[in-house]
């Protein structure tokens, strides 16, 4: 579970996020939306320990992630980018394993027939669903239950799409916090148990 | 195959360094006798071995520095001599041997070294840093300047304080083995053992830095302290190195370019695999430097980039996945 009290976050002098207040309930999908520039992945990376807040709180599982180092940090949550560069020509395979065991996350999001295959080689949505496995691995490896994606389905075809978003609901269901950014403006997403609207 | 290919870089560095010591200005009666006797011969025991075990640790250094450097900047055109540390290290060692304090080769010039490159590579990122976020375009041209002006300032003290044991601007802008004395290998042995070790240690987070800052702090890296790591075995390596035999171009740049792109991204392996690449290019071009004028010598910075560049040019264009430009 993640408690947001009274958030406030600035980038460059202006209030991208101010004064939020909410609950990402455990064992559920929260899905973040809202338009272009709304603060949808600042409140994301705020989660994930990347941004200091201006003021407020967060609590992930009660623990505060800005109190966390690094290596600590990394066992309390996994989180995927929307764009990760891959500019070194690592395998997938061992791009997946700097965060844990790859084989099974491989099968689950059908990267296994890529294992070998460079990185710098990726389609784009082939490289969102490495970043995804990788996510994946380090929460089987650290044994973390928050999962934090950041438009994990932009570049996904719909088959790509229906299979993450049915991982995410087993994942939920077995006691998991997923929170997924969404790039819409509806506020009804028929797969997700919570909605955060972020407006402008 | 290809798990042979480590075994191919180890077997050219060994031909490359028995070559090295066979040949040059004066011949070796019964070589291999002389090589298995100690001081049995005075040029191979007092001048060779010592030259060629220097060009061996030395090439070891630039070829490791030059992977710091690229996997601290996740730049593929970082290397000692654009972010500063080459010139910087110069400028430690001249300063020191001007001001009398020590000399060309000794442990305090390398000490003189290694604190010029370290402040000088640390005002290289502090000024790229001074407008936010550190990129990679601001760091490549803050290193060029910072490197331009203290290469002048090097210049300038070898010009205007008259002393022998400075050594001239050439030393400094080239490079050269040709004084390099036994004395001088504890030096750089003892800086080129702490820099590798550092290197080994933090290749793991450079693996993962690889992938971005973001992603590699999700992952639990502390990016901010594996980058000033990086930056103090880089230093340390080129310190060492510069303060001893000069600006070596080049080499930093592509031993650890030419690694990577014969045997993948993975740091660990490519510590051991820039080290030797970097003696062999190294010590291929001493020897060149050494005989092709015999008995004069060449500046073996000329030689670096004459054998270096083709090699990483044919690279590139054969296998450019290896690091894709954004």
């Amino acid at each position: 579970m993640i408690n947001i009290k009274e958030l406030t976050i600035e980038r460059a002098g202006r209030a991208i996020i101010s004064n939020l207040s909410t609950e990402i309930p455990s064992a559920a999908i929260t899905a973040i939306i809202g338009s272009n520039g709304s603060g949808k992945s600042t409140l994301l990376a705020a989660i994930a320990g990347d941004l200091t807040p201006i003021s407020g709180e967060i609590k992930i599982d009660g623990v505060n992630p800005f109190s966390l180092a690094p290596k600590e940090l990394a066992h309390l949550r996994a989180m995927s980018l929307q764009n990760q560069p891959f500019l070194m020509g690592f395998t997938v395979r061992q791009v997946i394993e700097f965060a844990g065991p790859a084989d099974q996350v491989m099968a689950d999001l059908e990267l296994s027939h890529l294992a070998e295959r460079q990185v710098t080689n990726l389609s784009g949505g082939e490289a969102q669903r490495v970043a995804i496995a990788q996510a994946l691995a380090q929460m089987i490896t650290n044994q973390c239950s928050t999962l934090l994606l950041d438009e994990p389905l932009s570049a996904q075809d719909v088959e790509s799409r229906d299979r993450i978003i049915e991982l995410l609901k087993k994942l939920a269901k077995a006691g998991a916090t997923i929170v997924v950014v969404v790039h819409s403006s509806e506020e009804k997403i028929s797969w997700a148990d919570k909605v955060i609207k972020q407006s402008l | 195959m290809r798990k042979l290919l480590p075994w191919f870089t180890f077997a050219a560095v060994l031909l490359s360094t028995l070559s090295a010591l066979m040949v040059g200005a004066a011949q070796i009666d019964n070589f291999w006798g002389a090589l298995f006797n100690p001081n049995s011969n005075e040029i191979l025991w007092q001048i060779r071995i010592p030259r060629v075990t220097a060009t061996l640790i030395v090439g070891a250094a630039l070829g490791i520095a030059g992977l710091m450097a690229q996997g601290a900047c996740n730049n593929a055109l970082a290397e000692p001599a654009i972010l500063g540390t080459s010139a910087g290290a110069s400028l430690g060692a001249v300063i020191g041997i001007l001001f009398g304090v020590v000399q060309v080769g000794s442990i305090g010039a390398i000490l003189f070294g290694v604190i010029g490159a370290l402040l000088a590579t640390a005002m290289v990122f502090r000024l790229a840093a001074l407008r936010g976020n550190l990129s990679s375009f601001s760091l490549i041209i803050i290193g060029i300047a910072v490197s331009a002006t203290l290469t002048a300032l090097v210049g300038l003290l070898s010009v205007m304080v008259n002393r022998a044991d400075a050594r001239s601007i050439s030393f400094w802008s080239f490079g050269s083995f040709a004084l390099v004395t036994k004395e001088n290998l504890i030096g750089i042995l003892i800086t080129t053992t702490i820099g590798s070790v550092l290197a080994w240690k933090i290749a793991p987070a450079l693996d993962r830095i690889s992938l971005g800052d973001a992603t590699a702090f999700h992952l639990g890296v502390d990016v901010k302290r594996s980058r000033y790591l990086a930056l103090v075995a880089l230093s340390i390596l080129a310190g060492g190195a510069v303060s001893t035999i000069g600006t070596i171009a080049f080499l930093g740049l592509a031993a650890p370019h030419i690694a990577r792109f014969i045997y993948g991204p993975t740091h660990r392996f490519l510590v051991l695999q820039s080290a030797l690449i970097g003696s062999l290019i190294l010590i291929v071009a001493d020897t060149l430097a050494r005989t092709i004028t015999s008995p004069n010598e060449l500046p073996i910075g000329l030689i670096t980039s004459l054998l270096g560049a083709p090699v990483l040019i044919a690279l590139v264009t054969v296998k450019n996945s290896v690091w894709k430009v954004q």
